[in-house]
């Protein structure tokens, strides 16, 4: 057997142990050490009493990785935006973003659905996950949506979709956990996430008032509040604003140097964030559960890191991704084929899969393949197929399978969001949250077209700040 | 894809030891969770520092890799023990009975297999750079302010160990329920679908006072 065959069949064994429920992060690290054992002890041509010895030097290589891959700067944004997610609830800012956005855009047709798409966007800014921001807003949107004869299942396809945009916007962990496993820069993609979530948002809001116009009785109109309600709604809500503005300038400074690093944004976000929890009244013992929720959901995401990397390890080893690549290569079909063909593969697999897991399985074959796709990782735009430098296709690419995955949180069968808001729910079935979501599962087709033809929307900020 | 569950408690001793190692495990998690906290004062200190006094924390990356490992590795057991690693679940959750419970068995004794290899692997990273000799007792060092390396490095095995302890206490709840045919067994994660979560999960951040 080749190392590539055994490859193969670890990859495939890997696939089997995940499909069979086994954790995604020790089935990758499993994976990792039964093809470093195999690998080593196939250079002894499996002599039996070379075994201890494949199986020592497999052990002391997969050994290393947690370590030595966790102990980095950039990884330290995955907690710090965790935790700012956790203490927004407290900050009561869910409430008063709800509150000012109702007040704000409330006149429009079909205005509390609007209102809600924008504070899901102002929440996923400081949440980060997409699942969290449709339960929540499942208590909070719906009955207002209701209560002023909204349609229910327009009312709940609104909440589903809605949680999809926290994903790009920043402060997004899985975005800075794409950055750590393909090896580029953070802050860049952190930024390349900003506009294409701003993009998804208004593209959402213009099909609710376009549906409204055309079918009032979706959703009315609220009219009466003053301009001193509405001035009055927005300091409270405005730390979000804040915490986006500093990540973002953090990273890049329109008006001269950045202020530092993204590591150091987020940690500022972070602290406005727990500084509007305890002015907000929150307890040592609220502080202690948002902090022990924290140090899971991190330790999960870690756990898959290195996991995967260990997998990722033995896969250097077998040299699969670069015969993979190689082989994509050789397709007589358009590169552009091949990489809508890849996305297509990712909404499959999206629908079973949840993003990170799906992402960190993945990438490390597919993102290769991708970059060789594109002509290389070093090369200049100039030379490139898909018109732009190995690092901003980095960037394109990375964009594209976040909005991919969290296009699939709303695509039947198993959307998990729309399970979501039916579970928070008790009078809405699934089958009327995939009924109400459908419009806006449109409109992501469509937005992801439109982010897959037109890549500068993604790429104009990090060009930018890479000058 | 499912990462929380819930896990239930009597009086045997399994559940007993049970409770004892979750109050260590929930201690480490803790500890990993304050050292979040921690970075986070650290940056705006450093911040400050550097742009207001022109003071910065020297070796501020430094620390920042050094204590990592903390918020990485400590929690893992917590995590493993509310069942919160994710995963794909829809195959399990069809599974009912001794077939369940014994899958279950089979993946955690795999897991454990993995983890005593990695804490064999993760401790000659850590003696690789361990000498009582050597300065700080240290072979390697951090680039900008000479930290020792060892005490990050001997995190990931002791943490490590604490999973294996949490692992043979599921294959031993797993095992007794395959054995004793039970239908809700104690000290290990009972799965639960998409629903019951997500309703779990609101009232969670509901209670968290969503003002």
């Amino acid at each position: 057997m080749t190392s590539i065959e055994i490859g193969i069949v670890v990859t495939g064994g890997l696939l089997l142990a995940v499909v069979l429920g086994m954790r995604v992060a020790f089935a990758s690290a499993v994976a990792g050490m039964i093809g470093l054992i195999w690998i080593f002890w196939a250079k002894k041509s499996f002599d039996p009493e070379d075994f201890s010895w494949a199986l020592g030097v497999a052990a002391k290589t997969a050994g290393q990785v947690p370590h030595s891959k966790i102990s980095s700067q950039a990884l330290s944004l995955i907690p710090t935006f965790i935790l700012i997610g956790y203490l927004a609830y407290y900050a009561g800012l869910t409430k008063s973003l709800f509150e000012a956005a109702k007040r704000w855009v409330g006149w429009m047709p079909g205005g509390m659905a609007v209102a809600t798409v924008f504070s899901t966007a102002g929440f996923s800014a400081v949440s980060g996950a997409s699942v969290a921001t449709s339960a929540v807003f499942s208590r909070i949107a719906i009955p207002e949506m209701l209560k002023l004869g909204y349609d229910k299942r327009f009312a709940a396809g609104v909440v589903a979709a809605g949680g999809t945009l926290a994903s790009l916007i920043p402060p997004s962990a899985i975005l800075v956990i794409y950055a750590i496993i393909v090896e580029q820069d953070v802050g860049q993609l952190l930024l390349a996430g900003f506009l294409p979530g701003a993009v998804s948002a208004l593209i959402y809001v213009a099909l609710i008032v376009g549906m409204a116009l055309i079918i009032p009785k979706l959703g009315p109109p609220i009219k009466g509040y003053s301009w001193k309600d509405k001035l009055k709604s927005l300091p409270p809500a405005l730390p979000i604003v804040a915490v986006v503005a500093v990540i973002i300038l953090f990273t890049y400074n329109p008006f001269g140097e950045s202020l530092g690093t993204p590591t150091e944004g987020g940690a500022i976000g972070a602290f406005i964030v727990l500084v509007m929890a305890i002015a907000n009244g929150m307890t040592f013992k609220q502080l202690t559960k948002a902090i022990l929720d924290t140090a899971k959901l991190s330790v999960m995401m870690f756990t898959i890191i290195w996991g995967v990397l260990i997998y990722v390890r033995f896969l250097g080893f077998a040299d699969l991704p670069s015969a993979f690549s190689d082989w994509i290569n050789s397709l007589d079909q358009s590169p552009f084929l091949t990489l809508a063909l890849i996305l297509l593969a990712y909404a499959v697999l999206g629908m079973f899969m949840d993003a990170i897991g799906m992402m960190l399985l993945t990438l490390p074959i597919v993102y290769p393949t991708v970059m060789a796709l594109n002509g290389g990782e070093a090369v200049s735009a100039a030379d490139s197929v898909f018109g732009m430098s190995g690092p901003m296709c980095a960037i394109w690419f990375g964009i594209l399978v976040v909005k991919m995955a969290e296009f699939c949180l709303i695509t039947p069968p198993i959307g998990l969001n729309c399970f979501v808001v039916a579970g928070v729910r008790d009078d809405l079935s699934v089958q009327d949250v995939f009924r109400g979501v459908t419009p806006f599962f449109i409109a992501d087709a469509f937005t992801i077209a439109v982010l897959f033809m037109f890549p500068s929307i993604v790429l104009w900020l990090p060009s930018l700040a890479a000058g | 894809m499912s990462g929380s569950a819930s896990v239930l408690k009597d009086n045997s001793l399994l559940s007993r030891i049970d409770q004892r190692l979750y109050k260590l495990e929930t201690g480490l998690a803790l500890l990993g969770g304050f050292t979040v906290l921690g970075l986070i004062l650290l940056a705006v200190v450093s911040v400050a520092g550097r742009n207001f006094f022109s003071q910065p924390i020297p070796g501020y990356i430094d620390w920042i890799e050094q204590f990592m490992p903390l918020i990485a590795f400590m929690g893992i057991a917590y995590t493993q023990r509310d069942g919160g690693h994710i995963r794909m679940d829809m195959l399990v959750n069809q599974l009912k009975g001794r077939v369940l419970w014994f899958v279950e068995a089979l993946t955690t004794v795999i897991i454990l297999l993995l983890v005593v290899l990695l804490i064999w692997g993760s401790w000659s990273h850590f003696e690789r750079s361990f000498d009582f000799s050597a300065p700080m007792w240290s072979r390697d060092s951090t680039i900008d302010i000479g930290l020792p390396l060892w005490p990050a490095k001997l995190l990931a095995p002791v943490a490590l160990t604490v999973l294996s302890f949490r692992l043979l206490l599921q294959i031993w709840g797993f095992s007794r329920a395959f054995l004793l045919n039970q239908t809700t067994p104690i000290a290990v994660p009972l799965t639960e679908d998409i629903e019951t979560q997500a309703r779990k999960e609101a009232d969670q951040l509901e209670e968290m006072g969503g003002k």
